[in-house]
């Protein structure tokens, strides 16, 4: 176990010791990871390394592929949300997920984002509560004239957009978003990058992306995942973005990000 | 290395290529000919189908009338007539004429020859403007005239001389004679036309504008004559002219109207001579010519009926026809009919009922449609020829007016309608006119269908159609018939396929429908909601799994023993209704009801609502899921807010290809207990019941031919409820599908 990095202990989420199983295949081992709230954590590697696994572990989406299986804990809270008592939907409402693929309802925007509010028991005023969350995700100004409209209507980029504000209506305190800008042209995609540079004042934002520049670019730590000869995937290298990309101390990393794997 | 792989290239190049495109094109067209004639094959199944059932749900249908509905009408303004207020009918014409000489008001009619007997105190009318006489008479243009013929054939003419003998002396002075019996002679141009004929049939050569010399004197043979009444007196007289001319040989006269005389000149081939007072028809004419005999026709004079008034009469010169109807009828004074005409009573002198002369000027002049009757009327011919049983019965059912009975008495009603089980009769409004018309239509004309044709046939081979029913059934008569009607889908059951319907059938079908989709519908697509998003991946589930795939594969006869045994047996106290206090008073149903009916059904079409379901459900990405799991959703809040909403268009396809087995089942319900033949409508789940395929399975295998008629037709009220349904079924797909897009 390394030690931690960290000056103050103010961590968002943390995994100990976890392996992520998928049936008899150890997909990723002996991860040992802690996040610091309100900062973005970018996790990078070479595909097939199991940083999706890890990004689905901390909200425990894997659940939904019937045989994956954790071994070791995710503290959120302090809590371990493994634990049997612990609700995952509940989990997954503090835990947003915005995923590679734009997936809106078949619904109308405004379904959209106040939809997952609904079913959450929200009590509030909805119309301010799509507004605002429209608004956060800068989409606001782009469909505020048809908010009647189908959400599949919406162009790529505006999708992404829709789902984050979707995400954020339900008032997580995580957002997990896989590749989101993965299939959106480089102007969607700086959009969407700077949006996540506004939401790191309320949110803790883990990203897991391909893109190295996203990487360097847009956040504040990163992770460096490899994997071995039996396919299980490990964390190479974790540190402060800065540090990784100007001066990592693994060599590995340094081939990785400078093109020469991966 | 890399020079050797361009001097042996891996792919075809040049000929060899071009080869290799040809055959691809070659391959591909094959393939394409493959399916277009799969499709093709496909489309003619339908076609044929269709075209089948079609062709014999309409045609051309031979009918025969217990009663003319034509006779029905004669007879009743026979009575009209006859009984109007100062009507004086006699079948003796001297006595007619004798009364309306002296009376300025007095009317009358008869044949114009006893018009010409008095012409010094009568006077004829002009009828729509038409004087009468020889001319207007013989072409028409006179309403109340009909031509008189006699018919022989060719080979008659020619194999038996005494019929040469006679037609030819008939001709030469026929029209010597005619007027004293009382008819116009003939044309100069139409006896000339007629001899011509005759000259043809004989085959004799004679030159222009000369006639053979006839001598009757010494001749012999035999001679039959039939047919008409009207022409009898001319050509008895002509008979007794040619006897005292000296033919030696034997005439026979009888008399059997009009059709039966051609009847026997043609189908039977019993007579030599028919005598008409109507022009042959097609059908007759072509009859004659199966059997050999080219008919030969002689207008021999003209009939026609003079109205007449007295010499003293100074108002009245010419009437039309629906004048003439009122003033025999309704009209009480001359100036009822015409404000000019003065303010007389009107007194009326006719033929009495017995003469041809009141049926023939009825016919012509009360020209009316059975249906158009008056409703008294209908009710008085149902009266006179139903017994008093049946009349009691009809009324109980529901009464002819509603102010008075006409069988029954009122103490009698008045117990009947107090009493525990009123019929309906007590309590329904009174018949209306056409359903009394109906009622005569099938109690009194009692239409029955004899022969059936298919529409095919109908259209093609019309002739022998009309030959074919003059043989089997002379006095029936062509009629177009459809058989799907709006009566046949409103009629219930009846044993006589002209009056079944498939009321009771439909209603039986949507009702086991019904109960099939309430049962099978929810419980089949939870279970697939269940397998798809709740089920583990476990032995038990697999076997669950198998099971429903192979159940969709049994033999419907077998879910028919299932449902008999669970539904029919062992739920009998629930299905019968019993435990709801629910059995209907006279029904003997037991378990054999709606209920056991549709959840039988409901059995062997869920694994099909299942698997179909399942596809749906697994046709939503899950991309939507991880979407909805992604915002903190419950596994329900998925399923029913996003799985069910994106896969119910692919459920209900589904679910109606499901439905549309079970509306055309009959096995499993034939096991079940579906009744094959009923009149009452199912009135609830516990009614005893038949479907449309048992009906029309029933109606197959009756040996007559309407019931294969109705059978098709049928078939067509099933085929459109299919199409209907599955018309809806798309309606509501492409609804649902705009809603997600
Ligand atoms: N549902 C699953 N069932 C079984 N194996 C899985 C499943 N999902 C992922 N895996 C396996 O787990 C390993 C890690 O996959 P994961 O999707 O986490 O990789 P990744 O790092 O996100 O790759 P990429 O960059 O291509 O998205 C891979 O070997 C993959 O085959
Ligand atoms: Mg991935």
């Amino acid at each position: 176990m390394s030690t931690p990095f960290f000056s103050n202990g103010d961590y968002a989420i943390e995994m100990r010791n976890g392996n992520i199983y998928y049936g008899n295949f150890r997909a990723v081992r002996n991860i040992n990871l802690q996040l610091k709230a309100r900062q973005i954590t970018a996790l990078i590697g070479p595909s097939g390394c199991g940083k999706s696994t890890v990004l689905r572990a901390f909200n425990r989406m894997n659940d939904l592929v019937p045989t994956s299986r954790l071994e070791g804990e995710v503290l959120f809270q302090g809590k371990n949300i493994y634990e049997k008592d612990v609700d995952p939907v509940e989990v997954r409402r503090r835990i947003g997920m915005v995923f590679q693929k734009p997936n809106p309802f078949p619904k109308s925007i405004y379904e959209n984002v106040a939809w997952g509010a609904k079913i959450n028991g929200f009590k509030g005023n909805m119309d301010e509560l799509v507004e605002q969350s429209l608004r956060q995700a800068a989409l606001w100004d782009e469909v505020k004239d048809k908010l009647k409209q189908s959400g599949l209507s919406l162009s790529g980029g505006q999708q992404q957009r829709l789902c984050i504000a979707r995400t954020i209506a339900v008032k997580p305190e995580i957002i997990l978003m896989d590749e989101p800008a993965s299939a959106l042209d480089p102007i969607a995609t700086l959009r969407i990058e700077e949006l996540i540079q506004t939401l790191k004042e309320k949110y803790t934002i883990i990203i897991v992306t391909h893109n190295m520049q996203q990487a360097a670019r847009a956040s504040d730590y990163t992770a460096f995942f490899n994997m071995d000869e039996d396919r299980a995937g490990y964390l190479v290298e974790y540190g402060r973005t800065n540090d990784i990309f100007t001066n990592p101390q693994n060599e590995l990393t340094e081939q990785y990000i400078t093109g020469r794997f991966g | 290395m890399a020079a050797q792989e361009l001097n042996s290239p891996a792919y075809p190049e040049g000929d060899a290529l071009k080869g290799q495109i040809a055959n691809r094109h070659l391959v591909g067209t094959v393939w394409r000919s493959i399916f277009l004639g799969a499709t093709i094959v496909a489309i003619i199944a339908l076609v044929a189908l269709v075209y089948n059932v079609v062709d014999e749900s309409f045609g051309l249908v031979a009918v025969q009338n217990d009663v003319e509905p034509e006779a029905l009408v004669r007879a009743f303004f026979n009575d009209e007539l006859l009984n109007s207020r100062n009507t004086f009918a006699s079948e003796n014409d001297d006595e007619l004429a004798a009364a309306l000489a002296d009376d300025p008001y007095a009317i009358g009619f008869f044949g114009y020859a006893y018009y010409r007997e008095n012409q010094d105190s009568l006077r004829t009318l002009r009828v729509n403007g038409i004087e009468p006489n020889a001319e207007t008479a013989e072409n028409g243009r006179y309403l109340l005239a009909r031509p008189l013929f006699i018919y022989t054939a060719q080979n008659i003419v020619r194999q038996n001389p005494a019929v040469s003998l006679f037609t030819n002396y008939y001709l030469t002075y026929v029209s010597q004679e005619i007027e004293s019996v009382g008819y116009f002679p003939a044309s100069e141009s139409s006896i000339a036309a007629a001899r011509q004929s005759w000259i043809q049939a004989d085959g004799i050569e004679v030159g222009l504008g000369q006639w053979p010399v006839i001598n009757p004197a010494g001749a012999g043979g035999q001679i039959n004559i039939v047919g008409s009444s009207t022409v009898y007196p001319i050509t008895q007289r002509m008979v007794d002219k040619f006897e005292a001319a000296g033919f030696a040989g034997q005439i026979n006269i009888q008399v059997v109207g009009t059709s039966a005389g051609l009847r026997a000149l043609c189908i039977d081939g019993t007579a030599d001579i028919a005598n008409a007072s109507r022009a042959i028809k097609p059908a007759e004419f072509e009859a004659c010519r199966s059997i050999g005999r080219l008919p030969v026709e002689m207008r021999v004079g003209t009939d026609a009926l003079a109205v007449v008034v007295s010499r003293a009469n100074s108002f009245l010169n010419n009437v039309t026809d629906d004048q003439l109807r009122e003033i025999f009828t309704t009209a009480e004074t001359w100036a009822e009919v015409d404000p000019d005409w003065p303010n007389e009573p009107i007194k009326r002198y006719i033929p009495g009922a017995d003469s041809g002369t009141l049926d023939f000027f009825t016919e012509v002049i009360f020209d009316e449609e059975l249906s158009n009757l008056p409703k008294d009327t209908l009710v008085e011919i149902l009266a006179d020829s139903i017994s008093l049983g049946l009349g009691r019965r009809l009324e109980r059912e529901q009464r002819f007016y509603a102010d008075r009975l006409v069988f029954e008495s009122q103490e009698v009603w008045d117990e009947v309608c107090a009493g525990p089980e009123p019929p309906t009769g007590c309590t329904l409004g009174e018949r209306s006119s056409y359903n009394v018309y109906e009622l005569v239509l099938e109690r009194v004309v009692n239409p029955d269908v004899k022969l059936t044709w298919t529409l095919t046939d109908s259209l093609l081979r019309r002739a022998d159609i009309e030959l074919e029913m003059q043989r089997q059934f002379p006095n029936a008569h062509l009629q177009f018939r459809a058989w799907l009607t709006p009566d046949f889908i409103v009629s219930p059951q009846s044993s006589t396929p002209e009056f079944a319907g498939v009321r009771t059938a439909i209603l039986g079908t949507l009702w086991v429908v019904l109960i099939t989709i309430a049962f099978s519908f929810p419980v089949g697509v939870s279970a697939a909601i269940y397998l798809e998003e709740y089920a583990q991946d476990n032995w038990l589930n697999r076997l669950f799994q198998t099971n429903i795939n192979n159940l969709a594969g049994v033999p419907s006869i077998i879910y028919g023993m299932l449902g008999l045994a669970i539904f029919v047996r062992a739920l009998e106290a629930f299905t019968s209704g019993a435990v709801f206090g629910q059995v209907e008073a006279n029904t003997t149903a037991n378990g054999r009801t709606i209920l056991s009916a549709g959840l039988t059904l409901g059995l062997l079409i869920l694994p099909i609502i299942i698997i179909n379901a399942q596809e749906a459900i697994r046709a939503v990405p899950s991309s939507l899921r991880q979407a909805s799991y992604g915002i903190g959703a419950t596994k329900w809040q998925t399923v029913w807010y996003h799985v069910l909403p994106n896969a119910l268009p692919g459920i209900l396809t589904g679910t109606i290809l499901a439905l549309s087995r079970a509306i055309g089942e009959t096995a499993p319900l034939v096991v079940v207990g579906a009744s094959t033949f009923i009149t009452i409508d199912p009135s609830g789940p516990f009614s005893k019941f038949t479907v449309l395929p048992i009906q029309i399975y029933q109606w197959t295998s009756r040996p007559q031919a309407e019931f294969r008629n109705i059978a098709a037709a049928a078939i067509l009220v099933l085929l459109a409820l299919l199409l209907t349904l599955n018309a809806t079924a798309v309606l509501l797909r492409n609804k649902y599908s705009k809603q997600l897009t």
